[in-house]
């Protein structure tokens, strides 16, 4: 089997742009928000207000050192997000933006692609009839539309694949990605995630019940694992990885952020469709059957980035799927959702960033956590002897992806 | 090359188009080759530029069955992917670490537009359930639940080439032995918002479409669902299963050009076509006959035909090409789970169905289309589909005939 590795990330969320400010995030222990206004009324009266958005004090995050304003104008949010972190990630990984011999394919995921594209969109249309619609609009709103805007701007012309797996997205898009190196088909994939959260998703995940709502202090701490946790706090943004053979990268001298050395896939069919299920004990069973099947044991494994978010029936999963994969032997947990926000691919950025040195800050308080979940979340960096970590993502309605990443 | 790698082999077929419910109504309709398209019905299309399209019937409903709480595109993608298995004469056992991989551009989008209306008019029902399914992965997360597939699930959304790609990442997931078994296709419904935004493109014909015609002049528009089941040749020949064909290799390319024109050079479908032969093993010599992206638009419809110019060369005269699109409409996300159907029962009968339309071909194309009446074709063994999509996507999947003869 050939070995992937990733050697560039790009990485844009509530946190800032790149990896440095995601470490300083994680440091922290606590998300950015800010206010999404809701002119439309779309929002319950009372409802969380607040989201980790590509914002500072107000202004659009600046993405002008990787995107040209011009350019940007002429592209939905999720468009802007992707094509900066993608080419973020070509300058992190040493790579020139302007297309060599290689193939480069894109694999990117998003959970609700150009949402506020699609309201205009929708509006536009009933105020004022189809025969309105506007062609750009509509053209942007696919959703995969950011990864054809990538391509387009670095040209990137192998296969260019969008998956839609709610919160799985982001390490599913990973594993295709994976696969289209190690086949040999493509030399380099960029490959990730990219989320919008505009009024109108999270009115409605507000509706659903998903959100964590503010402290008394106005700040929205989803405490993943906690035994108070009510919901997740919305996150968007992207984040872009590079991924190359270990051969090609060795050969050019690129630095390695990780090896993906395993991978894994499968479903929860007790989930409903908007929240996750109860399915853990045969979500483990699969995860424990793959890793065995490349040669793991979870002993193997030093660490788990895993996807809670402070999601009440998500965490509860999570938690089940960890103590059915490593009994008492559970190893360190980060749960970096709560800084990056669910959505946008942060929580792959931040397994990378936590190989690579960074600390997460205790996000749920010990005295907080659930006992029932029997779950302890680590503080600070990685153990000195870590080199594997579990990244696990278990999205609503059931799908659920991990892979193993190894520090090189 | 497919080298030792295991052979993937298509056990089972489920359809739902605009001639019907199942695989026997898209056979007979194809046959006949009498275009599937005709005013819109689950909107009022009177405002619209354009009124037709190939609708599909939603399945009936049965009391207590779990799918009427589905959305459209999901009850399409189930009652698929129901017919499949069955087609297949797998058991709910068999199916328990089984893959699912689908395609969808829409999702519950139907019901997204619903929801979305209720909420502008502040309605105390807003149908939240409803907005749950509006994502694309519903129908396969739909398809995985209802049949409690445990294995890997995987939609892919890339606008028209997202079956396709639901079919490669099928095609990889079973080579690599991530599962045996696997349901693999897609589903798409109708949503007002997208006929509108096609329709704000010109890219709709007020009638049944004409591809590779003369006066093309858009594509029709069309909902539904087309399924494989799809096994390794271990699993299928272990449990003596009826082989249909072999889902022999894939290749996608993206032209990197323009969000929703292609590229005048064709080298992005040539190549994708190109690569898919490659990993089947096959040359452009032995391809009896391609299933066209066939769309109607007049640049498509070029610069697809320049690109099977280049493939085949002079002996392009001799390829039949046919357009599915043309009786049923576009799948959109769906079209080539049912396009993918439509090539394993011309390998099946060794035959192809004709365009819709009466009307020659457009000679500057240069292609063999298949009008008029059902092309026989003694000896096929190798069929090409492909898809062309919004961001410069070009998917290719190959098929062959069952290896049994």
């Amino acid at each position: 089997m050939t070995t992937v590795v990733i050697t560039g990330l790009g990485t844009i969320g509530g946190f800032g742009a790149g990896s440095e400010a995601l470490a300083a995030a994680l440091a922290r222990g606590v998300a950015e928000v800010s206010e999404l206004r809701d002119p439309a009324g779309y929002r319950d009266a009372g409802a969380v207000n607040a989201a980790a958005l590509c914002r500072r004090n107000g202004e659009d995050l600046d993405l002008s050192p990787w995107l040209d304003p011009g350019r940007a104008r002429r592209m939905s949010a999720p468009s802007r997000f992707a094509v900066a972190a993608a080419r973020m990630a070509l300058r992190d990984a040493g790579l020139p933006v302007e297309r060599g011999p290689a193939t480069r394919a894109v694999a990117m995921a998003t959970t609700f692609g150009a949402g506020v594209f699609t309201e205009r969109l929708l509006c536009e249309f009933l105020d004022s009839g189809p025969r309105t619609a506007s062609p750009f609009l509509f053209t942007d709103c696919v959703a995969s539309a950011p990864a054809g805007q990538i391509a387009i701007d670095l040209q990137a012309t192998g296969p260019n694949v969008t998956v839609v797996q709610r919160e799985a997205g982001p390490l599913l898009a990973l594993i295709e990605g994976a696969r289209e190196v190690a086949s040999g088909r493509s030399d380099v994939v960029l490959a990730g995630h990219v989320d919008e959260i505009g009024t109108l998703v999270h009115a409605v995940l507000g509706k659903l019940g998903a959100l964590c709502a503010p402290d008394e202090d106005g700040m929205i701490r989803p405490r993943p694992f906690g035994r108070t946790r009510r919901g997740f706090l919305a996150g968007e943004g992207s984040t872009v990885v590079v991924l190359e053979r270990v051969a090609d990268a060795r050969a050019r001298g690129a630095r390695v952020l990780a090896k993906i050395i395993a991978h894994a896939r499968a479903f929860d069919p007790t989930a409903p469709r908007a929240d996750w299920g109860r399915g853990g004990a045969v979500l483990a069973s699969m995860l424990r059957a793959r890793l065995a099947r490349l040669g793991l044991t979870p002993g193997d494994l030093d660490a788990v980035v895993s996807g809670a978010s402070g999601s009440v029936r998500g965490d509860s999963l999570e938690a089940e799927v960890l103590r059915g994969l490593f009994g008492a032997n559970m190893p360190p947990v980060f749960a970096p959702k709560a800084v990056t926000g669910e959505y946008g691919g942060g929580n792959l950025a931040a397994a990378l960033v936590l190989l690579g040195g960074a600390s997460c800050a205790q996000v749920t308080a010990p005295d907080m956590l659930d006992p029932a979940l029997g779950i302890a979340l680590h503080d600070g960096g990685l153990p000195a002897r870590a080199r594997r970590v579990l990244v696990s993502s278990l999205a609503s309605g059931g799908a659920a992806a991990w892979v193993v990443l190894e520090k090189p | 090359m497919s080298g030792t790698r295991p052979r993937i082999f298509v056990t089972g077929l489920g359809a739902v188009t605009g001639f019907g419910a199942g695989v026997a109504a898209l056979a007979r309709g194809l046959r006949r080759g009498a275009p599937a398209i005709s005013p819109v019905t689950t909107f009022d299309p009177g405002a619209h530029r354009t009124q037709l399209a190939g609708m599909a019937p939603l399945p009936p409903q049965r009391e207590g069955d779990p799918a009427a709480r589905l959305g459209r595109g999901e009850r399409f993608a189930v009652q698929a992917a129901e017919e499949a298995i069955v087609h297949a004469g797998l058991g709910a056992a068999e199916l328990t670490a089984a893959g699912v991989f689908f395609g969808s551009s829409n999702g519950g989008l139907l019901e997204g537009e619903a929801f979305f209306r209720r909420l502008r008019r502040r309605e105390r029902r807003l149908g939240l359930r409803q907005v749950a399914s509006h994502q694309n992965n519903g129908p396969g997360d739909a398809v995985a639940r209802r049949f409690q597939c445990t294995g890997p699930v995987l939609t892919c959304s890339s606008a028209c080439t997202s079956a396709n790609m639901a079919l490669a990442a099928a095609l990889d997931a079973l080579r690599a032995g991530e599962c045996e078994v696997a349901l693999a296709g897609g589903a798409d419904a109708l949503s007002e918002v997208t006929y509108a935004g096609f329709n704000a493109l010109r890219a709709v014909d007020p009638g049944p479409s004409r591809p590779f015609r003369v006066d093309r002049a858009g594509l029709s528009m069309g909902e539904g669902a087309g399924v494989l089941l799809l096994e390794t040749e271990a699993h299928a020949r272990a449990r003596g299963a009826v082989v249909l064909a072999e889902l022999a290799g894939a290749g996608a390319t993206c032209d990197a050009h323009h969000m929703s024109a292609p590229k005048d050079d064709a080298l992005g479908p040539l190549h994708a076509m190109q690569r898919a032969l490659d990993d089947a093993g096959e040359s452009p010599s032995s391809v009896a006959f391609v299933n066209a992206h066939g769309t109607g638009t007049p640049h498509n419809d070029v610069v697809e035909a320049r690109a099977l110019r280049e493939l085949f060369g002079e002996r392009v005269a001799d390829v039949p090409v046919t357009s599915t699109k043309s009786l049923v409409g576009h799948l959109l996300g769906a079209c080539g789970g049912l396009e993918a159907v439509v090539c394993v029962l011309g390998l099946l009968y060794r035959e192809v169905h004709p365009t819709g339309g009466d009307d020659p071909a457009d000679p500057e194309l240069g292609l063999d289309v298949v009008i008029g009446g059902v092309r026989r074709l003694a000896g096929a063994r190798v069929a090409l589909s492909n898809n062309l999509a919004f961001g410069g996507n070009n998917v290719t999947v190959v098929f062959r005939r069952a290896p049994h003869d």
